[in-house]
């Protein structure tokens, strides 16, 4: 029982980074590795908003999802865009390169030590049985938070307009555009969604653990869990969220605390041999001359 | 380009390195320069310049491999720290020489070389570097492993055969000036024309009658033996090994060196490393002069940090073919002058 | 280049202020990776030497302290120790940083034949006697000693059989120091029931610690950074354990034991805390407020405490200084702690470390609501 908790956390936190990377390609085939510093600057931005705003924690949490949700429009616009049409190299290192430049900056203005969001919010993390279980009360937060993102993710893909739009744009970009469907605006939705997703992550993991410069590797773990899944599904990040959650839990209980690093790699390689696209992915097209 | 006047008549002057008399006399004027150059600069400079012959091993590798075959590879540390990891256990275990942990470390690149490989041939672009990144993590933890299995906490020290640094100049401008001569063997090749045509068009090059499959695999073993080759001697110049030293930066500085170079172009690889090593000390350099230098010297390497990604950002935006493209368009200045343009049809 | 420039060309004008100086240079991580934990250990060195030079400097001369940031990088380190000792002719050189960073240190050090001094980071095992002749260090942790004085602390605890758990984060050197402890403990009567190494990027520590209690260990020892060593006890505690926690008291030790609050999270350490007021650490205070460190000052001690082993070595260093005369000051050098440590720090020909290892433990007392000692200086000899 315990086991199933601890899987249903790490596969909350793994689905929630997750969905970033995937709404990212599936949108505009980019490949976004700067996610993990875009969680922590989430979480930086949670810290920042808790010290302004004392003593009101719902008016800092809300600002610092808006502010997130507008890091991502920025980062779209400010870079993103000049990188749509370039190799697939180019695009990806533009976002290593994003990150590096985020990760120094966050250096430079929020220093080295580790930071206590929630302190500055004034709770607690509590401990909260569930049946013979227990799990933290910002675990819980996670699970239940992911279980209503992905719902409402899906609700927005599939009966809004924006969303019906988002999805085209994904299919075939050049139809989708001579339908009317203005991309850019589309992929900073997307990248803002992404963010605030990915921001999201990283203030609830912050919540539990305080801010460290680990929390960039985190999000670079979850990356096996999105491509197994299929790198533009959302119900495969969920599923290979799963999966490489209950390997990593299993195999720390039974196996060895340290394999733990790089099972995710393996289950990763092990996808990349059988199925490259993913379990739900779509198939790549064929090279065609 | 070169100036007018000049034609190639016939195929071996056509696949020569160094043809016009006057490439031969600048050649050699630099020869001369390389020669001289650890003699007359100070031990810090010489350091730099070893450390940037080092690096451009590992980064024509790298060329060879993404730049000419269009494999993109992102576990280029991790082949370092095989190649530096075959060296250290050797040393250990053994107490090899290098005359034995030298091939070896090339032998251990081929076969790790040929895995990494294995993947390209189902996979392409995105899922191949992804790949490759997972057997980078993997390559790591093993050195990880083997680092705490023998005891060996701080990293596994190894005896330099070489202490003087301007042996180590002429040991790596040698090296360095093999792997440059090797690569560009190779790339007036069939070898290098294979690379170059499944970089195009795979199924036009398989079409064409090239071994797509074996063209693959030999742009990865080549290009693992070589950045093998590398870390081995990096783990002798630096006379120790340690897993912490191969981190995915390593290879972001890479991959960086061989895009802000220029793809596609040996000379890219060479002026990429060149900027991507002395970077940072640029950045502090620029610091002291602007007088920030005692306010943030205990951030020097966020700021470091930084620069180097909104120097990248700005590389890829706005100069997309790179040093390279800088060097070409500062040549054709050159030799057109007085005109701006080639003449139409040329 | 263009530093090396304007320096010879100030050098050139202003000869005096150039050349008078003991000058010796730091190679730390400032930032990257266990910045949190170095950092404040440089800036807090490099308040107390602006101190000591307001108050005149040492033998009538100034100590100028070079800082260089490796960002626990081995190559950068290595550039680092090249340029302090060509360009910059430091007479000791001092490493701040993760310990991959030792080794190329080390041989620089060698080559130059200039003392290098670990101040702040974890201890080499060729500090300990018989020492490596170039290497010295002051810093509190020490391996093995730490293992030695927290086991005894628990045998001297516990009424109870104990049944001990071990947790460490997946670094060569704390998984050693667990190694060493797991076998230390058996010596001791006490029962090991399970030991986890968690990989340092885990985002979640509850399933190491979901292992660690379901083996009911009544005691468990932490050795490790502190990220580590705390989030495996939280974790431990909202699954419901009970025990008692012994972990090793990092820099923010003091403050952490303060917001987390459990009466059974202990901390073992070398270094004096706050709460007990001594002069020395008003005078930590006042030095470190002139100077404006944006670090709490509990996190500080450290960093003052090298400060000081630097300025007792530079005065038993007779002007004009170099390297062997420093090599000889430190080969027999004893620094008055001022009570920051159990005793002064010696340091003989053949010990580098120090001739004795002095040990507290603290906790928080949720009936008093402060940090209370619970056992006061325990002294273990270093002898080979």
């Amino acid at each position: 029982m315990q086991l199933a908790a601890n899987i249903a956390v790490l596969a909350a936190i793994y689905a929630l980074i997750a969905c970033g990377y995937v709404l990212i390609y599936r949108v505009s085939r980019v490949l976004s590795l700067a996610h993990g510093e875009l969680m922590m600057l989430g979480a930086y931005g949670l810290a920042v908003t808790a010290s302004l705003f004392g003593g009101h924690p719902l008016v800092a949490i809300a600002a610092s999802a808006a502010l997130a949700l507008a890091v991502g429009f920025l980062v779209y616009g400010l870079l993103m865009w000049r990188m749509t049409g370039e190799s697939v190299l180019a695009a990806v290192l533009a976002t290593i390169a994003l990150g590096i430049l985020l990760r120094g900056a966050m250096i430079l203005a929020f220093g080295t030590q580790t930071q206590y969001p929630l302190q500055g919010l004034g709770w607690t993390n509590a401990s909260i049985a569930i049946g013979s279980a227990r799990i933290s009360a910002a675990g819980l937060t996670l699970v239940l938070g992911t279980a209503a993102v992905y719902g409402a993710l899906f609700v927005f893909l599939h009966a809004s307009r924006w969303g019906i739009r988002m999805r085209a744009a994904g299919q075939n970009p050049l139809l989708a555009a001579q339908r009317g469907v203005r991309l850019h605006g589309i992929y900073a939705l997307a990248w803002g969604l992404a963010t605030f997703t990915g921001g999201m992550a990283g203030m609830l993991i912050a919540c539990d653990a305080g801010i460290e410069s680990t929390l960039v590797t985190i999000g670079l773990k979850a990356f096996p869990a999105a491509l197994v899944g299929g790198l533009d599904s959302l119900l495969g990040a969920l599923a290979g969220a799963w999966i490489v959650a209950a390997a990593e839990v299993l195999l720390i209980h039974y196996v060895d605390p340290l394999l733990s690093d790089v099972v995710p790699f393996f289950v990763l390689l092990a996808m990349l041999v059988v199925r490259p696209w993913g379990l739900f992915g779509t198939r790549e097209e064929l090279d065609r001359v | 380009m070169s100036s007018s006047g000049y034609f190639r008549t016939s195929y071996a002057r056509d696949a020569a390195l160094v043809d016009t008399r006057t490439q031969k006399a600048w050649l050699s004027v630099f020869c001369v320069a390389l020669a001289a150059f650890p003699f007359l600069a100070g031990p810090f400079a010489l350091d730099l310049a070893n450390q940037v012959l080092l690096t451009s091993i590992g980064a024509v590798a790298l060329m060879l491999l993404t730049g000419y075959a269009g494999q993109i590879s992102l576990g280029h540390a991790g082949l370092l720290a095989a190649g530096a990891f075959t060296a250290g256990i050797l040393f250990k275990e053994i107490g090899a020489s290098i005359w034995i942990t030298l091939p070896a470390s090339a032998a251990v690149g081929a076969l790790i070389g040929f895995v990494f490989g294995l993947p390209s041939l189902r996979l392409r672009g995105l899922y191949l570097a992804v790949s490759t990144l997972a057997l980078h993590f993997l390559v790591i933890h093993a050195g990880q492993e083997y680092e705490t299995r023998r005891g060996f906490s701080t990293g596994v020290v190894l005896d330099s055969p070489l202490a003087d640094a301007r042996a180590w100049f002429f040991v790596l401008l040698f090296a360095s000036a093999a792997t440059i001569l090797f690569s560009l063997n190779l790339l007036r090749g069939r070898t290098g024309r294979a690379w170059r045509a499944i970089h195009g068009r795979e199924a036009v090059a398989a079409a064409l009658g090239i071994n797509v499959k074996a063209a693959k695999l030999s742009a990865f073993v080549v290009s693992c033996t070589l950045t093998s080759i590398a870390g081995c001697l990096f783990a002798y110049y630096r006379g120790f090994v340690s897993a912490e030293a191969f981190s995915l930066f390593v290879t972001i500085q890479y991959v960086a060196a061989v895009i802000v170079g220029g793809i596609g172009s040996i000379l890219g690889a060479l002026l990429g490393t060149v900027f991507v090593v002395l970077f940072p000390y640029g950045i502090e350099a620029l610091m002291a002069v602007l007088g920030f230098a005692d306010r943030l010297s205990s951030v020097i390497f966020a700021v470091n940090y930084a620069a180097f990604g909104l120097a990248m950002i700005l590389f890829l935006v706005f100069e997309p073919q790179g040093l390279v493209g800088i060097w070409r368009r500062v040549q054709a200045w050159f030799l057109l002058w007085p005109f701006k343009q080639k003449p139409v049809g040329k | 280049m263009k530093k090396t420039l304007a320096a010879f060309l100030i050098s050139a004008a202003w000869p005096a202020l150039a050349q008078e100086a003991y000058v010796v240079g730091v190679s730390a991580a400032m930032t990257g990776p266990g910045a949190a934990t170095y950092a404040p250990v440089v800036e807090a060195m490099k308040a107390y030497l602006e101190h000591v030079n307001a108050k005149g400097g040492v033998n009538g001369k100034p100590i100028r302290l070079l800082v260089q940031d490796d960002g626990a990088e081995p190559s950068r380190a290595a550039a680092n120790a090249k340029k302090l000792l060509a360009q910059d002719n430091v007479v000791m050189l001092i490493n701040t940083s993760l310990s991959s960073t030792y080794a190329p240190m080390v041989s620089e050090a060698k080559r130059a034949n200039v003392p290098l001094y670990f101040g702040g980071s974890v201890c080499p095992k060729e500090t300990y006697p018989p020492a490596d002749p170039l290497q010295f260090c002051s810093s509190a942790f020490g391996a093995n000693l730490d293992s030695q004085g927290s086991l005894n602390f628990i045998k001297a605890q516990s009424k109870e059989p104990v049944r001990i758990g071990f947790a460490a984060m997946a670094i060569p050197i704390a998984r050693a120091e667990i190694d060493y402890a797991e076998g230390l403990s058996k010596t001791l009567g006490m029962t090991p029931v399970e030991k986890q190494i968690s990989p340092p990027p885990a985002p979640d520590y509850t399933p190491f610690a979901t292992k660690l209690k379901d083996a009911n260990p009544n005691w468990v020892f932490s050795w490790s950074p502190w990220v580590s060593q705390v989030r495996t006890f939280e974790a431990m505690r909202r699954l419901g354990w009970n025990g008692r926690y012994l972990t090793w008291a990092h820099l923010n030790a003091e403050d952490e034991l303060a917001r987390i609050k459990d009466g059974e999270f202990y901390v073992i350490g070398t270094n004096a805390l706050f709460q007990d007021n001594l002069p020395i650490h008003a005078e930590i205070r006042a030095v470190t407020h002139r100077a404006n460190l944006t670090y709490p000052v509990t996190y500080l001690t450290e960093g003052f405490i090298a400060g000081m082993v630097i300025e007792s070595t530079l005065k038993a260093t007779p002007w004009p200084p170099t390297p062997a005369k420093v090599l000889a000051a430190m080969n027999n050098l004893k620094v008055d702690m001022k009570g920051l440590r159990g005793g002064p720090l010696e340091w003989t020909k053949e010990n580098h470390f120090r001739t004795r290892q002095y040990y507290r433990v603290w906790r928080w007392d949720p009936s008093k609501n402060a940090v209370v000692r619970v056992q006061d200086w325990q002294a273990i000899d270093v002898k080979r």
